[in-house]
């Protein structure tokens, strides 16, 4: 065994409340820096919910509050002094329906770069290039950059959305909502294959319904169930020996 | 007895053709005879000239920029107003006691015949503020008056933009007012337009408020403390005085054709504008 590698995003004891129901009960899970982490499980486990947590989007929703720590490099991101947007712009996140802003492509990528105050034209042009080309898309859209993101098809628009992301400069971790769900299986091997290569620079975190995505692409996987976590390890261990009978029954297609 | 279903389809049908028809037969009579009456009056001297001897004779010149600046004038008044406080109702409060009495009381607000409006204006503008009779008393008045229908429409507006749109912004490390200016409001756009236009409507139909608020002088306006005619007011003088029935069609000719003009460059100007975006 090799020894325990960097850690990400370290979660403590987390829970989250929505309303009186409680959505997240105490969650406690290391991340690792540079490897890509499945979380699967059936729906309703509170996969999206902990997914959410990691860049505050949770924020947006009435009378959720949260309790316990989520830590980034050591920083808990839930204290009052830390700055969300910054946060938001490290950890960038592709949502489970590909949403293309209603303006055209090349917009549509430098959208994070110009709010953080990148306003040259030609260092604009060279991360729409860079961008597009890390998401797979590059070839096909760059006769057409112009034209308005909504024209294109599900798959090239979640691979435009993933562009996006990647362009932010401050991005260090991208969170995936169940990316393919809406996605043909050639669109969805596209974003995989894009996966293992990001997972050289960024550390990633894959909510995925497809258990065999997991099985395909994660370095470690966790189960979620019900709110809990119930157990995390290597992707292979969970997969071939998990611990607990629950997580057996799910992987194996018992329930879920 | 019960109608077989076939029989009510066909029923249902001639009826609601009916009234759809009866509709338009009574719009566009309403618009030709009115054309018909006023059209032979409306030479290029009718538009260009001012009128004398109160309105029998002469054109209309002043009271056609009267109809152009005191709408303007209300619109550039309210919208910033009006868009203000829908952004604020949709975007930065939570649905409370505050925001519920607030819409209430824009509702209860467009529900005002205008001549209440007209009053305040004349009291509050004309003679508390010593502003007397003119375009800014006039302005303010008709802004106040269109306010409520700005608000709504904007919020609802504002309101029907996809929220995963705003979650794409937060999520890019959008403020909440840098995801309002560049994804919320230009998606709002064409329901702001058309609150904009009903607004335009209204204003420059208006008489009542109008005559108490900015008069009714024939003059041609040079500043915002000018007294100003608009056409709306022109005609209701004219045709009530008994001056000149031949006139004051001419005039609603024009008043017509204007709104119509007005609504089909707003309308064209919003779909170049969606198209320009979705293309």
């Amino acid at each position: 065994m090799s020894e325990t590698p960097p850690v990400k995003f370290s979660v403590k004891n987390f829970r989250v409340f929505q309303g009186k129901a409680e959505a997240l009960r105490g969650v406690s899970l290391d991340i690792p820096a540079n490897k890509i982490l499945g979380i699967i499980g059936p729906a309703g486990s509170g996969k999206t919910t902990f997914l959410r947590a990691l860049n505050r989007l949770n924020d947006l929703l009435p009378n959720a509050h949260v309790e316990g720590q989520v830590l980034l490099d050591g920083k808990d991101i839930y204290h009052p002094e830390f700055d969300v947007v910054a946060l938001r712009k490290r950890v960038g996140m592709l949502f489970a329906l590909p949403v293309a802003l209603p303006m055209s492509i090349y917009e549509n990528v430098v959208y994070g770069p110009k709010l953080s105050g990148i306003r040259k034209r030609s260092q604009l042009n060279e991360i729409v290039e860079r961008s597009l080309t890390s998401a797979f898309l590059w070839d096909e859209v760059k006769d057409r950059l112009r034209m308005s993101g909504l024209r294109l098809s599900g798959g090239q628009q979640q691979r435009l959305c993933l562009a996006r992301v990647l362009a932010m400069e401050e991005l260090e971790v991208i969170l995936l909502d169940e990316p393919c769900s809406g996605l043909d299986p050639i669109s969805t091997a596209k974003i995989e294959d894009a996966l293992t290569v990001l997972k050289e620079k960024y550390t990633i975190v894959l909510v995925t319904n497809n258990t065999k995505q997991a099985a395909r692409v994660a370095d470690e996987t966790a189960f979620f169930l019900l709110g809990d976590m119930i157990e995390c390890g290597p992707t292979k261990k969970i997969f071939t020996a998990p611990e607990d009978k629950r997580t057996n029954e799910y992987v194996t297609g018992r329930f879920g | 007895m019960r109608i077989a279903p076939k029989s009510a389809q066909v029923i249902a049908v001639a009826v609601l053709g009916a009234a759809t028809l009866l509709t338009l037969v009574v719009l566009v009579f309403v618009i030709a005879f009115v054309l018909v009456k006023g059209l032979p009056g409306v030479t290029w001297e009718f538009l260009s000239t001012a009128p004398k001897d109160m309105g029998k004779a002469g054109g209309i010149f002043p009271t056609l920029a009267g109809t152009v600046f005191l709408p303007l004038l209300a619109i550039a008044i309210a919208l910033p107003l009006g868009v203000g406080t829908a952004v604020y109702l949709a975007e930065y409060t939570r649905e409370n006691r505050f925001t519920k009495v607030l819409r209430f009381g824009t509702d209860c607000l467009a529900g005002i015949p205008s001549i209440i409006f007209g009053l305040f204006g004349f009291i509050f503008f004309v003679v508390m503020l010593k502003m007397g009779w003119c375009l800014l008393s006039g302005g303010l008045t008709l802004a106040i008056m269109v306010l409520p229908t700005i608000i709504r429409t904007s919020e609802e507006a504002i309101r029907a933009v996809p929220n995963a749109y705003r979650e794409v912004s937060f999520s890019l490390g959008a403020t909440r007012w840098e995801t309002v200016l560049k994804v919320v409001l230009p998606n709002a756009l064409p329901g702001i337009v058309t609150g904009v236009i009903l607004s335009l409507g209204r204003s420059i139909g208006e008489t009542a408020a109008v005559i108490f608020t900015a008069g009714s002088s024939l003059r041609m306006p040079t500043t915002v403390f000018d007294s100003v005619r608009t056409m709306s007011v022109h005609f209701y003088i004219l045709a009530r005085e008994g001056i000149s029935n031949e006139n004051a069609y001419a005039t609603a000719a024009v008043l017509i054709i204007s709104v119509l003009l007005i609504n089909v460059t707003a309308y064209g100007m919003m779909h170049r504008f969606i198209a320009k975006r979705s293309s």
